[in-house]
């Protein structure tokens, strides 16, 4: 059995809860969220024909009332760094985050993925953010936790990632 | 080193060497390198020959092996090793099985054995445990416990008679907070190890960075009302313990042991570890080590009477049960023989159909109520259930009853039935006779009538042999010779002794007819004695005349000696000067 640790990081509120909850069936309830920062969930995926469990530590975002504990990002074999297309500075927190990971763990795989691709037309994408975007040549994927798109496929791009 | 002696020869020798230079130069040289000349050229040998270089090596490759192992090398070694044995293994069991299986055979019997036993015996404990449990008074309120809080009765037993016990075993890789193994008591309900694992390391990480502890340092103990964690953390793993109940310091000391050892076996996989859990298959058996558990002493000798008492009265229940179904079937059994002993019936099958017993076979329609025996058994009629088949039974009493049914005889005749055959006694009237043979055959069963007297040729010939014998033949005082009524009733009585010849004969008697002459008391003894005898004499040769056959002829004179009537009147007398006929018969042999 391979198992790989993986992070959600992201801002307060840019739904990385949500793509956990529709990826996964949980065991534990989501107030670990406020009360440890952390909770622990597992999906299992196919890759190349053998069974990964990928155990998903979906980080508390952070917000005025607590910080993110980089402790939990020990071991990490990859992360999911997740903004909310309606809100431009998570974008830029995202950024932040990459390279504070960089350097907590060094570079590891990761997939970008912007969120609430269900509510694109409040996105607050302008062209120099999207250059930004470009010339930082990260793996982008644009999800909704609403309808589902993409989400899996981010898990699995991950997971591909993981694997070279 | 050759080649290095080879250059410095000739830099040592002087440019203008003359051939004899030359010569001895050779001489030289091969005094000086001959040795290392051959040594090289052995070795040379040693190297290109694989046969040598195979000695060479069969020499060292144990102490190679061995050394190897020392190093620490052992996981490169067994790596190195494993598919050739692998292979060979499998080659020795394709060739022959035996061979693996009997030097395997000394370790796997024990090795089954222990197997079985442990299971066996950690299967008894718990049974015992919850039979004593389930019996008792504390039992019932366990049982109570049990339905009050939704818990299963096994876990409300579980919680009060342990003192404690490791439910789950967990290793967690430190560093990425990945479990590598698990180990869980039987019967405990659990959630997926991997996400406890990540849980309880986050939790660790949680309480570390909230208070600041020094690295190294961590949760030991977590506690939530009766259950227990005990964690141990070792430089790349951690053991979590979920206890349930109180458990002693030395469990701590197990843990730390187990924690050891693998680090001590791992230490390479743990430190390399990237969540391929494979290389720690076998952990999960250093795991169990911790399943550790022990039960209150007291409730064990407690349950134990319980249990005894209680599998006492369900002996006692259990064997009154089956020896009063014994007795009662031993008295179904004795009916049985009964019935068997009555004529008329046969019982083919009996047993026991739904709670009721059944008595299957062949009754004849004048066979006895089987009913009746069965209340005379003093057994319940209403349990008994007869299947009975018509058909006519050969008994004789059956017989008899059937004969007396069918034929109907008059008051005062009866009739039984010995061997099949009927016979008749008291005073048939002719009319029921008359055709009686023919009726019996209607009697199913009865071979054949054994009429006897009754028989229709047997009473006519005794109706004429009366007859005959009733005939008196007087003569006059002291004379032999016959009047005309008396030569006429001689005339009338030859048709009789003809029927009474034919009666015989059909009967299967010889005839013999005694002519007896009488005299009366008159007269000198000596006169009488011929005087009867030629009477009788005279009425012989007259029935001759009339054409009876000789042979059955006797005649005799008996004087006085048998009077036909007491001399007391001159009437009296008259009949005493005849000639009287005693018909006597004597079976012949049959045709």
């Amino acid at each position: 059995m391979i198992q790989k640790k993986i992070c959600m990081l992201g801002s307060f509120a840019v739904g990385k809860t949500s793509l956990v909850r529709r990826f996964v069936e949980s065991i534990y309830s989501d107030a670990y969220h406020t009360t440890v920062g952390v909770k622990v969930d597992k999906k299992v995926v196919h890759h190349n024909g053998s069974e990964i469990s990928l155990l998903l530590w979906d980080l508390y975002g952070e917000d005025e009332f607590q910080k993110m504990r980089w402790t939990y990002l020990r071991g990490t074999h990859g992360y999911l760094l997740v903004a909310d297309g309606t809100r431009r500075n998570t974008l830029e927190k995202a950024f932040q985050l990459e390279q504070r990971v960089r350097e907590e763990v060094g570079a590891i795989p990761f997939i970008f993925v912007i969120n609430k691709a269900d509510l694109i037309q409040d996105w607050q994408l302008d062209p120099a953010m999207e250059s930004q975007l470009i010339a930082r040549n990260w793996s982008i994927l644009r999800s909704s936790a609403k309808t589902g798109e993409n989400v899996d496929d981010a898990f699995s791009q991950l997971t591909r990632k993981m694997f070279p | 080193m050759a080649d290095a002696s080879t250059k410095r020869v000739p830099q040592d020798q002087p440019e203008d060497a003359s051939a004899n230079g030359a010569g001895s130069l050779e001489e030289l040289r091969h005094l000086i390198l001959a040795p290392e000349q051959e040594a090289l050229e052995r070795l040379h040998h040693r190297v290109v020959n694989p046969e040598a270089r195979t000695e060479d090596v069969s020499s060292v490759v144990a102490e190679a092996i061995q050394l190897r192992r020392e190093q620490g090398g052992s996981d490169a070694l067994s790596e190195a090793l494993a598919p050739t044995i692998e292979t060979a293994v499998r080659e020795s069991v394709r060739k022959d099985p035996t061979t693996l299986a009997d030097a395997l055979f000394p370790v796997m019997g024990p090795a089954i054995r222990r197997s079985i036993l442990e299971t066996l015996r950690s299967f008894l404990e718990s049974f015992n445990q919850i039979m004593d449990q389930s019996l008792s008074v504390q039992g019932l309120k366990w049982r109570l416990e049990a339905l009050r809080t939704g818990r299963t009765f096994t876990e409300v037993v579980l919680l009060h008679s342990l003192v404690f016990r490791v439910e789950q075993v967990f290793l967690i890789h430190k560093k990425t907070g990945l479990s590598l193994g698990h180990a869980v008591a039987p019967s405990v309900a659990m959630q997926d190890p991997s996400l406890v694992s990540g849980m309880l390391s986050a939790i660790q990480d949680f309480v570390r960075d909230s208070f600041n502890s020094a690295p190294g340092e961590g949760i030991e103990r977590l506690n939530v009302g009766d259950l227990d964690v005990w964690v141990e953390a070792g430089p790349y793993a951690i053991l979590a313990c979920v206890i349930r109940g109180i458990a002693p310091r030395a469990l701590r000391d197990t843990m730390a042991e187990v924690l050891e050892n693998i680090h001590r076996e791992y230490s390479a996989q743990l430190d390399r570890f990237t969540g391929d859990t494979a290389p720690f298959s076998a952990v999960n058996k250093e795991l169990a080590r911790c399943l550790e558990y022990k039960y209150k002493e007291g409730s064990k000798r407690k349950g134990y009477g319980y249990a005894w008492a209680a599998a006492g009265v369900l002996l006692l229940f259990v064997g009154g049960f089956f020896g009063w179904r014994w007795w009662q079937y031993r008295r179904w059994n004795n009916l049985v023989d009964t019935l068997r002993g009555q004529p008329g019936l046969v019982i083919t099958s009996f047993g026991r159909e739904h709670g009721r017993f059944s008595i299957r076979g062949l009754r004849d329609p004048l066979a006895p109520d089987p009913r009746q025996f069965v209340e005379k058994a003093g057994l319940d009629p209403a349990k008994a259930e007869f299947h009975w088949g018509a058909y006519y039974a050969l008994d004789d009493a059956i017989l008899q009853q059937r004969a007396t049914q069918l034929l109907a005889p008059p008051h005062g005749v009866t009739l039984t039935v010995e061997n099949g055959i009927l016979r008749l006694a008291g005073q048939p009237s002719a009319s029921w006779l008359k055709d009686l043979r023919a009726r019996s055959l209607l009697v199913p069963g009865l071979s054949s009538v054994d009429f006897g007297r009754f028989a229709p040729e047997q009473m006519a010939f005794d109706q004429t042999k009366d007859d005959v014998q009733g005939v008196i033949i007087k003569f006059p005082v002291g004379t032999a010779s016959l009047s005309a009524a008396e030569r006429s009733s001689l005339r009338n009585l030859v048709p009789k002794l003809a029927s009474l010849q034919n009666s015989a004969a059909t009967l299967h008697q010889n005839l013999r007819l005694e002519v007896v002459g009488h005299s009366d008391a008159t007269g000198a003894e000596g006169t009488n004695q011929s005087l009867s005898q030629r009477r009788a004499d005279r009425v012989a040769w007259e029935l001759l005349q009339l054409g009876f056959a000789d042979s059955a002829l006797h005649a005799k004179g008996v004087a006085t000696a048998e009077p036909v009537r007491n001399e007391d009147t001159e009437e009296n007398r008259q009949f005493n000067r005849s000639v009287t006929f005693v018909v006597k018969t004597s079976s012949s042999p049959q045709p």
